[in-house]
């Protein structure tokens, strides 16, 4: 099978993913107590300013006419308008996309580039001290909580030491007029930067530790395999065997531990960016929770799933490219 | 120096050392590999010759060590200790014995090469067939990287893969066990080197195959001049393809002889129970007397003889007294066994164990 072909059947499927994902979330938002109208409005309305706000927004009708009209939006990409906002649902999320997006890529990027030379230098010293010691740092990250890391970052570098600004992000490519203490573009990337480091620790330190795990214990099991010892045997040097003939085989599993958390992370931004202040879709999640803000919560969800199933998609992809044996779909 | 062995292991000692104590895998193992022989080591699983064979590579992972003997090998030498242990205790390495970084550029590959008893694990499923043979030789001859695929693909098809140039991008995947087997011994051909070590290649194939990769084996063999020492635990290949054999039990060569001396005059009971357990056409099934036991582990080896609990001729002489390799007949056979005169053991007054003696482990004679 083509890749074209075995992409286009992957988002086939996907459909009834986001299908079932659109269903429970909208059965979810609607169970639960609480009036997005009323908590909008406020306490002292009257009935008709409530009757008419509900009529706008289609609340008056059953739940069923609802569910199948807003299935129909979806098909022609309306999520809707916003309650609280009074804007469409996508012009809030692509307004808040760029904040989370540069969060979670700048915690990958650090947890990937960090965490993969470490496992393999940590396989490679199997039960040296520099592996026991990089074992026990990646078992502290992976069983610490990511809000307590935030917390006591901004505990010791923001009011302790006065290093490191604790709320909000700058955008890079934002204008120096737009940003506190910038005048220059190089004035925009050092905030930038700098209010990056603690969000991006905060985040990435649960993704390395997970993932410089999984990068040992895969290159060890990989060190351990017959064709190593058969270079090994024909003279191959050690540098050799660890980035050619070991690494690529042992990516595999990383590459799907990195693809999962990749998806997951865009959800676990939510603590992060609550912790930061920064608006991203993670609070811009919360806030529609709070307001009962029900095309909102669906539509960040929904567009969360999308992501999560191209993720997975890519990491498929991915796998098939490093792993011979794995051909696209072969299996019907 | 031509006549001089090619390859020369003297008493090599190589032992783990494991939680549950000192494993003598190898212990006090001396063989030769002259120039254009193929020389056989044989035993049962566990016997140590794996062991034995990577220990001339120097490829002993830890928690093994290499902790005595000689191997020299045309002209340098592999492993060489001093008589007196270091003030640790440890073995002290001799001058000239080769560094890891020698090892890894003048011996591996260049010129001893292993072909691997696996073909389905010996090969990197991620990488192409092709190119891990290129790679090899790209290495261990100093070719330039079209010369060297080149040179795979000619010695692809000498190993008999057809269609050699296009089946060099092919994955392991898409190759059948006896054809990665194949490759596994273009590997080693392709290397040029002087000795070829095969450990076990043909274990894992099924009889027919095996016929044919040896057939491909001794073809090759006059045309490479290369020496060859093949491990195994079948008689039968033994029989086919060796000029001499030396036969382990329980991490010692316990006979040495040539093939013919080896199967019509076997001096060793061990070699006996061997080739009692092979089918032959000058004998019924009734006739065949598998060995009876397994061979206990080389962890606590038994005292005196090793082979003591299961031989049928042990006497007590052999539960006491440990037997070394000597030479035994007139023809310059060894064997490692206290019933022949060489050995002055008073074994023929010793009471036999079987039968009435528990230590003799049953009755396996009626
Ligand atoms: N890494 C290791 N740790 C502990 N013991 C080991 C190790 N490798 C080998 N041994 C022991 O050394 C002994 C000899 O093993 P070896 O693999 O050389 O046997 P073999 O004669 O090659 O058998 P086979 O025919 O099964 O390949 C065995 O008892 C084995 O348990
Ligand atoms: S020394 Fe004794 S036990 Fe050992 S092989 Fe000879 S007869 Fe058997
Ligand atoms: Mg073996």
């Amino acid at each position: 099978m083509s890749l074209p072909r075995y992409v286009a059947r992957r988002l086939g499927q996907s459909v009834f993913t986001l299908l079932g994902v659109v269903t429970i979330t909208f059965l979810l938002v609607n169970a639960a107590p609480g009036d997005p109208v009323r908590i909008f409005i406020g306490p002292s309305a009257d009935a008709s300013a409530i009757a008419a706000m509900r009529a706008q927004f289609g609340l008056d009708q059953p739940i069923h006419i609802r569910y199948i009209k807003y299935l129909m939006n979806v098909v022609q990409g309306d999520l809707g308008q916003s309650i609280n906002y009074r804007v469409p649902v996508t012009q809030k999320i692509l307004e808040r996309l760029p904040a989370t997006l540069l969060l979670v890529a700048s915690s990958f990027t650090f947890a990937i580039i960090t965490a993969v030379p470490i496992g393999v230098l940590s396989a490679q010293r199997r039960n040296q001290l520099s592996d026991h010691v990089f074992r026990i740092f990646g078992l502290i990250g992976v069983s610490t909580p990511s809000f307590w890391i935030g917390l006591l970052l901004i505990i010791i570098l923001t009011y302790h030491l006065g290093l490191l600004p604790a709320t909000g992000l700058v955008m890079p490519w934002a204008p120096p007029s737009a940003v506190d203490h910038a005048t220059t573009r190089l004035d925009v990337l050092y905030q930038s930067g700098i209010h990056l480091i603690m969000p991006t620790l905060t985040l990435g330190t649960l993704q390395m530790a997970a993932i410089m795990r999984i990068e040992r214990s895969s290159m060890l099991e990989v060190l351990n395999q017959e064709y190593v010892s058969l270079a090994r045997a024909f003279g191959v040097s050690e540098r050799t065997i660890l980035r050619k003939h070991a690494f690529r085989n042992a990516q595999l599993p990383v590459l799907t531990v990195i693809g999962l958390n990749l998806t997951t992370a865009l959800g676990g931004s939510v603590l992060t960016e609550t912790v930061f202040s920064i608006n991203g879709i993670g609070t811009l999640i919360i806030t529609g929770v709070n307001a009962r803000d029900y095309p909102l919560v669906l539509g960040t969800t929904l567009f969360y799933a999308s992501l999560f199933v191209i993720g997975v998609l890519i990491t498929d992809i991915l796998y098939a490219y490093l792993d011979p044996r794995i051909s696209y779909g072969d299996e019907s | 120096m031509s006549d001089t062995p090619l390859l020369k292991v003297e008493n090599l000692k190589t032992q783990f050392f494991t939680e549950a104590g000192t494993v003598r895998a190898v212990d006090g193992v001396s063989f030769t590999v002259e120039r254009g022989e193929i020389v056989g080591l044989v035993g049962e699983s566990g016997a140590g010759k794996s062991v034995a064979v990577r220990s001339i590579l120097r490829l002993i992972d830890s928690p093994g060590h290499i902790v005595g003997g000689e191997i020299t090998f045309d002209g340098k030498t592999v492993v060489g200790f001093e008589d007196e242990p270091g003030t640790d205790g440890e073995p002290t390495r001799r001058e000239e014995m080769l560094t890891n970084t020698e090892m890894r550029s003048q011996i591996r590959g260049s010129e001893i090469a292993l072909i691997f008893q696996d073909p389905m694990e010996s090969l990197n499923p991620v990488f192409t067939v092709g190119g891990q043979l290129r790679e090899l030789i790209e290495l261990n001859r100093g070719l330039s990287k079209q010369a060297a695929r080149d040179r795979a693909i000619e010695i692809l098809r000498e190993v008999g893969i057809p269609q050699p140039a296009e089946r060099f991008d092919d994955y392991p995947h898409q190759f059948s066990g006896g054809m990665r087997q194949r490759v596994l011994i273009a590997m080693a051909l392709g290397c040029e080197p002087k000795l070829i070590v095969a450990d076990e290649p043909t274990t894992a194939l099924d009889v027919t195959v095996e016929g044919q990769i040896l057939d491909l084996v001794y073809d090759l063999q006059d045309k490479y001049d290369a020496s060859f020492l093949w491990v195994t635990h079948d008689m039968g290949i033994v029989a086919e393809i060796c000029d001499r054999v030396n036969v382990m039990y329980l991490g010692e060569v316990v006979e040495r002889a040539s093939v013919d001396d080896l199967f019509y005059n076997p001096q060793h009971p061990y070699t006996e129970a061997l080739l009692n357990s092979i089918p032959r056409p000058d004998q019924s099934t009734e006739d065949l007397q598998p060995l009876e036991g397994a061979m206990p582990e080389p962890i606590n080896p038994p005292s005196g003889c090793r082979f003591h609990d299961r031989c049928p001729e042990a006497r007590e002489v052999c539960q006491r007294t440990h037997p070394d390799l000597r030479t035994v007949t007139e023809a310059g056979q060894y064997a490692a066994c206290l019933k022949h005169d060489a050995f002055e053991a008073a074994y023929e007054t010793s009471r036999p164990l079987t039968d009435e003696s528990p230590a003799a482990g049953g009755d396996r004679r009626e």
